[in-house]
């Protein structure tokens, strides 16, 4: 079994944008968040919250200047 | 047995059975704070649509497929009975801390809880919430129990997402500005080609952006539950808030203006977000809507900054932009939230009047069709200005002239035109007609004098519009029980743009039966 066969896994490839990337940030989202609360406010934590969102919005700007 | 019957009462079974689904979701929130006083009555809240949904879906499991008049009225009843049978946690959890649950330790009753014992206000609360409005009932949300908090945001959310799928998928008609405008040109290739895989992909969105508004709103600095659920609440432009001063606790510009992004994209049509998404840009400018989402909140937010800079309350241009820029966007966008607030600057209902009205003329216009956003929807103003140009520029074309009225890159015949604008004007007047008529209501049944006209029609224009921005009218003792029911009823048909309203209440009323 592959992971995109998982249930959740494969209910969120075949919706959205049919973008690898988007789904991940979609899989991610509730492990960044967790460790938000779970892990507090650190320089680590802020950092990779902020990379998501700017992974988001730069890939997001990306697909539009390259389509 | 009437065929529409069991068609409905299946539908209406099934969406009371997704309600009890999320009522059990919903049960991890009191055993992560520790409120197991609250598990009970959140259990037996989600047994009651569970139970009587999962009947009617099975009485009835052999109906016909809807039609578009089995849709307006599953539509028009599920958002009803939603809103009754979501009411039963607040109801619930305030009678198990007023009475104690055995066995548990249980908090000592609070005003704002107690609010709830009130079987009204908990349908209010519960109505506001899957309305998307955010009126609220309660006088100070911080002492809320978590499970509630929770549930209130989630009810906002559940019903931004529901709302999508009633215009973007399920009752598109021409005029409603919704699946028609994206079925012309080239951008039909979807949402999706089927409702299930449009709601699917609804959903992806829908989930995707909040986990973003999320830890936007935690890296500005929020903690992490007001993080969660204002970034819930604020892309599903409901605007309840955990704390008693709405965003104005924070007090931080940074949020402020972390938030107004977050509450535009909730009042972006979702089909153009998926199109975005898929890397075509170019609807941001290309797309009418969208188009004007941003300059007429861009308009209405500097009309609001110079009135509140050159002739109203603030003293610098950067307050004026920070409060003027949000109070619209909220507005407009129909989130809702609030930073205008005396406990930090001016209370809205401090404003001058002008400011007020510039306010209500937001809610009433609301953001785009096919996005969490209310009032009457750009796409109908839109409609509108260019049917009534057309209409008058026909008198200077001879008879015999072929004409197209083009709207968002579809070109209209006559006939597709006519029906366009009528319909456009047919919600315009309605919810102009409902709003004059709720605002006679109100005045009638508030004490004389306490509050100005402005204030009521503000009031009166956040309920219809599902804004839920408030003058000060909305409470548990402020507003007169008749006055409850009266925003029960606007915020309901607000959400639902009328029509299926008065289509179910037609056909309960006057026919005695149902479509057949």
């Amino acid at each position: 079994m592959t992971p995109s066969e998982l249930p959740v896994v494969s209910a969120v490839f075949e919706a959205g944008a049919d973008d690898r990337l988007f789904d991940s940030l979609l899989l991610l989202g509730p492990l960044v968040i967790g460790m938000a609360a779970v892990g507090g406010r650190s320089v680590l934590v802020e950092a990779i919250a902020i990379a998501y969102i700017g992974v988001f919005l730069g890939y997001t700007l990306y697909r539009g200047v390259r389509a | 047995m009437n065929g529409s019957v069991a068609t409905v009462g299946r539908d209406l079974g099934r969406v009371l059975e997704a309600l009890g689904g999320l009522m059990l979701v919903s049960l991890v929130v009191p055993l992560l704070w520790g409120e197991f006083y609250a598990f009970p009555a959140l259990l037996i809240s989600a047994a009651v649509p569970l139970g009587i949904g999962r009947a009617l879906s099975r009485r009835f499991r052999t109906a016909e497929a809807p039609g578009r008049f089995h849709g307006m009225i599953v539509a028009a009843s599920g958002w009803f009975s939603v809103g009754v049978f979501g009411s039963l946690p607040f109801l619930l959890v305030a009678w198990s801390v007023q009475l104690g649950v055995p066995g548990v330790t249980t908090p000592g009753q609070t005003a704002t809880l107690a609010a709830f014992i009130d079987p009204l206000n908990a349908v209010f609360e519960s109505m506001s919430g899957f309305t998307g409005t955010g009126l609220t009932m309660t006088d100070n949300e911080e002492v809320l129990p978590r499970t509630l908090q929770w549930w209130r945001t989630f009810t906002e959310w559940v019903g931004g997402v529901g709302v999508i799928v009633l215009t973007t998928a399920i009752l598109s008609r021409p005029g409603s500005g919704s699946l028609t405008l994206y079925q012309g040109e080239a951008r039909s290739k979807k949402i999706h080609p089927s409702v299930v895989s449009t709601v699917r992909t609804i959903w992806w969105i829908f989930i995707l952006f909040t986990f973003v508004s999320i830890l936007a709103l935690w890296v500005a600095g929020m903690p992490i539950w007001g993080a969660i659920n204002h970034g819930m609440t604020g892309l599903a432009t409901g605007g309840f808030s955990i704390t008693d001063n709405s965003i104005a606790t924070y007090d931080s510009a940074l949020i402020d203006f972390v938030l107004v992004p977050i509450m535009l994209l909730g009042s972006i049509a979702f089909p153009v977000h998926y199109l975005i998404l898929q890397g075509d840009l170019r609807n941001i400018y290309s797309d009418l809507q969208t188009r004007w989402v941003f300059g007429y909140m861009g308009v209405g937010s500097a009309a609001l900054w110079a009135l509140l800079y050159f002739a109203g309350p603030y003293d610098t241009p950067f307050a004026a932009l920070r409060y003027g820029l949000f109070q619209f966007v909220s507005a407009a966008t129909c989130a809702g939230f609030q930073t205008a607030v005396d406990a930090t600057n001016v209370g809205l209902d401090r404003w001058p009047a002008y400011a007020q009205l510039t306010v209500v003329f937001g809610m009433f216009v609301g953001g785009a069709a096919g996005s969490t956003a209310g009032g009457i929807k750009l796409i109908r103003g839109l409609t509108l200005v260019k049917g009534i140009r057309y209409q008058i520029s026909d008198v200077f074309f001879p008879a015999s002239a072929v004409r197209r009225l083009e709207i968002n890159g579809r070109r209209l015949n006559e006939e597709e035109a006519s029906r366009e604008f009528m319909e456009a004007a047919i919600i315009v007047v309605l919810w102009t007609a409902f709003l004059i008529t709720g605002i006679f209501l109100l005045l009638l049944t508030l004490p004389s004098g306490e509050y100005s006209l402005a204030n009521v029609v503000f009031e009166v224009a956040s309920a219809q519009g599902n804004v839920g921005l408030s003058a000060g009218i909305t409470g548990p003792e402020s507003l007169p029980d008749l006055g409850k029911v009266a925003f029960l009823f606007h915020m309901w048909i607000g959400r639902l743009e009328i029509i299926p309203v008065l289509v179910m209440l037609r056909t309960v009323f006057r026919r005695g039966g149902l479509y057949s």
